[in-house]
């Protein structure tokens, strides 16, 4: 079978019919969060109907943009695997993807789908559409039934505008002004559901998401560690990593290491260079001929 | 003709690893491990037989073919029967054309083909991972004596 390897499926079960234990699977945590920002006047749009005459806007009408952020732990069962992790995935150079569930599934979906996307976008001569990352995202899963444990944020700029979907794992997608996925997912989302609002800036998006992220660091044990941002706009990504690193190694109060001189010297006997062939066999190797050849 | 989108659920109930295919010329009927290894033969790989009873391999089998169909399913009844008779023969005239030994990776699919097809603009696992990786492969004179029903 290509991709997916079934041939100790049958093995496996009959062996499990003989009361041989399944291995236990691994549960992972993750907090990931991503929010539309900057979005006050699109939201208004859907909720009041328009005559071209009325100037409902203070302000000029700007384009949403859209963010992500994660936390950096993971996590296999109990064990901490990695403290500082990269949760947020590159898609297109104006998409990225925040992944939650199994992390090689993530990393490797996610990984994939950019190169589909990248090629997509060479066949039809355009910029990539979030949607379509997201529909070749939701196909692709919905095929494995959930087999491939990832559940991710993709968002993203293009030229139809700003755009934020989850997918699940199952094939499911949201689309929504602010979401969260992951363990960690109900403690960021109480942060955004409380916090919230239409318009908000750049810094107060990054910090509402931050603080989202910092809810699931404390009250998930399956998050943990640093928070990373990407801010999407339709010029540039910019990658905030580990913009707040609430957990940093403190120095030890005490050093644990000897003194030099704290062990006795018993006994000393000491061996000229000249006298070591007594003890071992010794070849000299002319130093240039056996160098191991290394890039530089 | 139904308009399935994904496929049925054709889980196989039983699943037996011999059968008369993998067995020796002298002892048919038993896995010869000695020839075909202890994974699946790549004969029967390459007829397309599921090497487990998992239900998401027979989904993952057929889900190519459920989606040709309902591709071809829709051209007819938008266009009539000759648009999907058309890329049918196309089909068959470019795989008949295009005969690789197993040996040289004789499952993936021909440029042409992948054209016909639409998935040109596409790599995808099964592109790379070819599921040869676990499994012996057969040598030129093995397949062609099959092939010509000469063993």
């Amino acid at each position: 079978m290509p991709g997916f390897d079934f041939s100790n499926y049958n093995r496996n079960a009959a062996l499990h019919a003989q009361g041989m234990p399944l291995p236990k699977a691994t549960s992972t945590g993750t907090t990931i969060v991503g929010c539309i920002f900057d979005g006050g006047v699109v939201v208004r749009f859907s909720a009041i109907p328009l005559r071209p005459s009325m100037n409902l806007f203070p302000h000029p009408i700007k384009p949403p943009l859209s963010m992500i952020a994660a936390d950096t732990r993971a996590t296999s069962g109990p064990i901490v695997a990695d403290k500082n992790c990269e949760k947020l995935h590159y898609i297109a150079p104006q998409i990225w993807c925040a992944g939650a569930g199994t992390a090689a599934d993530t990393e490797f979906t996610t990984a994939l789908i950019s190169s589909q996307l990248e090629l997509h976008a060479m066949s039809t001569g355009r910029k990539p559409r979030v949607v379509t990352c997201m529909t070749m995202l939701k196909q692709h899963l919905f095929r494995y039934q959930g087999h491939i444990g990832a559940y991710l944020v993709v968002a993203g700029v293009d030229p139809t505008g700003t755009h934020l979907f989850t997918v699940h794992a199952h094939g499911s997608t949201d689309k929504l002004p602010y979401v969260t996925m992951g363990s960690g997912s109900l403690a960021a989302m109480s942060v955004f559901e409380s916090k919230w609002k239409a318009e908000l800036t750049q810094e107060e998006a990054v910090e509402l998401a931050s603080e989202a992220i910092l809810a699931g660091i404390w009250n998930d044990l399956g998050s943990g560690s640093n928070v990373d941002v990407a801010v999407i706009t339709p010029e540039k990504t910019t990658l905030k990593r580990n913009l707040i690193k609430p957990n940093e190694k403190v120095p030890k109060q005490q050093s644990y290491k000897f003194a030099r001189g704290t062990t006795a010297v018993l006994n000393e006997k000491i061996i000229k260079k000249s006298e070591i062939g007594r003890y071992v066999s010794v070849q000299e190797v002319p130093l240039e001929s056996d160098k191991m050849e290394v890039d530089s | 003709m139904s308009l399935r989108i994904v496929p049925e659920n054709s889980k196989a109930t039983s699943f037996s690893h011999t059968n008369r295919t993998t067995s020796a010329p002298s002892a048919p009927g038993v896995h010869d491990t000695l020839r075909h290894g202890v994974a699946q033969s790549p004969f029967d790989a390459a007829a397309g037989k599921p090497s487990s009873a998992h239900p998401l391999e027979a989904r993952l089998k057929s889900w190519e073919a459920t989606q040709e169909a309902l591709r071809m399913e829709t051209l007819r009844r938008t266009y009539g029967i000759a648009e999907p008779v058309r890329r049918g023969m196309e089909l068959k005239i470019v795989r008949d054309g295009e005969w690789r030994p197993l040996a040289l990776g004789g499952g993936l699919p021909s440029v042409h083909e992948d054209i016909l097809k639409g998935r040109d603009d596409m790599i995808s696992w099964e592109d790379v991972y070819t599921g040869d990786e676990m499994r012996g492969v057969p040598g030129v004179h093995d397949e062609m004596e099959r092939k010509l029903k000469m063993q």
